[in-house]
């Protein structure tokens, strides 16, 4: 997928070293002040799988995609949501977040909520705060079987790039049908199940009836209010004006 | 306009009387209306930077953001002129100027059998029909600005609604009713401001209605507009100022016969 920002950071996560102790969930929680009952990061269980003794189960960590195309920009209404220019992170700039959680439901992967504490839309971040020290994401540096890895896919020589150049395989959670350009990949193992792929992106019915009525019905009124003064103005101008007739 | 005669003479005697229309309550809040109108409209326009509603344009998102210096203070700024809009009209309206605004919704608001007919043919005249018909004499305010005064009451009250639950959105429990604000802010807004384009025009270009725009300074009307615009209102105005005198003589002979009374007892 194309890519417009100078760097692209992103997760490649190894399913095969995961062994679902949620370390990550809690460094997370931690880290980003995530309030009780919600969290930026999952680890997804898919279940054991095959006839015994021939028996597996694959753990997937799963947390916000930094999309290249990301629905939850789109339908931002006042732009706090971004995708980071410099290195193409999913942003919230929390104070311009008017809290209308139009965002939620856009997201074919479900990982926003609305903080009750702040009343604003959150999700994971990258640990921009921490990357920015130089440090690794929490969900990464505390990763025990080093299942995570964090950095910048257009560098050939960051530890995700060499992990992805290393894998036996790699998947990416998009389908036919929606490809928001997800910049988790996931090798060592099959992700593609329907339990983990995305969702159309949905929209809150006031969202559906702003942009197809209010704007176009808006845009309507505004506009030949405007052209029926414009002619009266024209005409005017051409008439002239009488003294004493008011 | 009026089609009956009045000559030269007595337009220009009339056209320099002046009659009071409005009073210090109404001019000092409309103009508030006005600023306020004036910040929040252009900050209000710069929130709205969703792609998909692609409706403002990317040169406008940028003044605004870099004029406040990023989106939370244009947000702020827009969320407190609001606030202080909505405070300041509802304590003129129900506290402070009660007085002038609730007469004013009992006398100058309400539609009667000419405002209905002359709704029914300003706009064909508007058109260039129906040219030769009289318009219906009509009161204070004319049908139109009446039923836009409907627009403008409505509007406000749900814009002013929607803006103070998206302000306040972290303590309203139901996410719906935020996002409905939002079409419902945005449209209320449109309403009474494609009203606005034709109000401002009405009243600062328009000739006929000239001596409406100063009075939004003084206070005051020439009477030849008031008689031609507003022939009902100007008939109470003369009634009024008849009632006024036929008072003052009467008070005035009243003393009198007191006087001569006073002066009958001396001798």
């Amino acid at each position: 997928m194309a890519t417009n920002t100078k760097k692209r950071y992103g997760f490649v996560i190894d399913v095969s070293r995961c062994i679902d102790c949620r370390a990550c969930l809690v460094s997370c929680k931690v880290e980003n002040s995530v309030p009780e009952d919600h969290t930026r990061i999952w680890v997804r269980d898919l279940g054991v799988e095959g006839e015994f003794p021939n028996l597996k189960q694959t753990f997937v960590p799963y947390n916000c995609m930094h999309c290249e195309e990301p629905p939850c920009v789109d339908v931002c209404t006042s732009g706090a949501t971004y995708k980071d220019p410099e290195n193409g992170l999913i942003q919230i700039d929390q104070e311009a977040c008017i809290g209308c959680g139009l965002c939620l439901p856009a997201c074919p992967y479900n990982v926003r909520y609305l903080n009750p504490e702040t009343g604003k839309a959150d999700k994971c971040n990258g640990c921009i705060q921490r990357v920015e020290q130089g440090l690794q994401p929490a969900c990464v540096q505390t990763c025990v079987g080093d299942a995570r890895t964090f950095g910048d896919l257009n560098d050939l020589n960051s530890d995700v790039s060499i992990a992805l150049k290393n894998a036996k395989s790699v998947q990416r959670l998009a389908t036919d049908d929606v490809d928001t350009g997800p910049n988790i990949y996931y090798i060592n193992g099959d992700v593609m199940q329907a339990s983990l792929l995305p969702r159309e992106p949905s929209y809150a019915s006031a969202e559906t009836f702003w942009r197809k009525v209010a704007v176009p019905a808006v845009v309507a009124g505004v506009g030949l209010s405007f052209l029926g003064q414009a002619v009266f103005f024209a005409k005017q101008l051409v008439d002239g004006e009488k003294d004493f007739e008011e | 306009m009026s089609h009956e005669y009045i000559p030269l003479s007595l337009r220009k005697k009339l056209f320099n009387k002046e009659i009071k229309k409005h009073n210090l309550a109404n001019i000092l809040t409309h103009w508030f209306n006005v600023l306020s109108w004036l910040l929040l409209l252009p900050t209000g326009l710069g929130i709205l930077a969703s792609p998909r509603l692609g409706l403002v344009p990317e040169v406008w998102l940028d003044a605004t953001r870099q004029m406040f210096g990023g989106t939370a203070n244009l947000i702020k700024f827009h969320y407190s002129v609001g606030l202080l809009w909505m405070f300041v009209l509802t304590f003129n309206i129900f506290i402070g100027f009660r007085k002038y605004f609730v007469s004013f919704a009992g006398e100058r608001m309400l539609l009667d059998k000419d405002d209905i007919e002359w709704l029914k043919v300003k706009p064909l005249q508007m058109m260039g029909l129906l040219k030769g018909k009289t318009l219906p004499p009509q009161d204070a305010y004319n049908a139109g600005q009446k039923a836009y005064s409907y627009v403008v009451i409505l509007g406000t009250f749900f814009i002013g609604l929607t803006g103070v639950i998206m302000t306040f959105s972290k303590y309203i429990p139901w996410k719906w009713l935020v996002q409905w604000s939002l079409p419902v802010h945005f449209s209320a807004v449109g309403a009474v401001f494609a009203g606005v384009i034709i109000h401002i025009y009405m009243g600062a270009a328009f000739p006929e209605e000239r001596s409406a725009f100063f009075s939004m300074f003084t206070g005051k009307v020439n009477a030849l507009y008031a008689r031609l615009h507003h022939y009902k209102w100007y008939q109470r105005k003369l009634q009024e100022e008849d009632d006024w005198e036929e008072r003052v003589l009467a008070e005035g002979r009243e003393l009198r016969t007191k006087e001569h009374a006073a002066e009958a007892a001396g001798d």
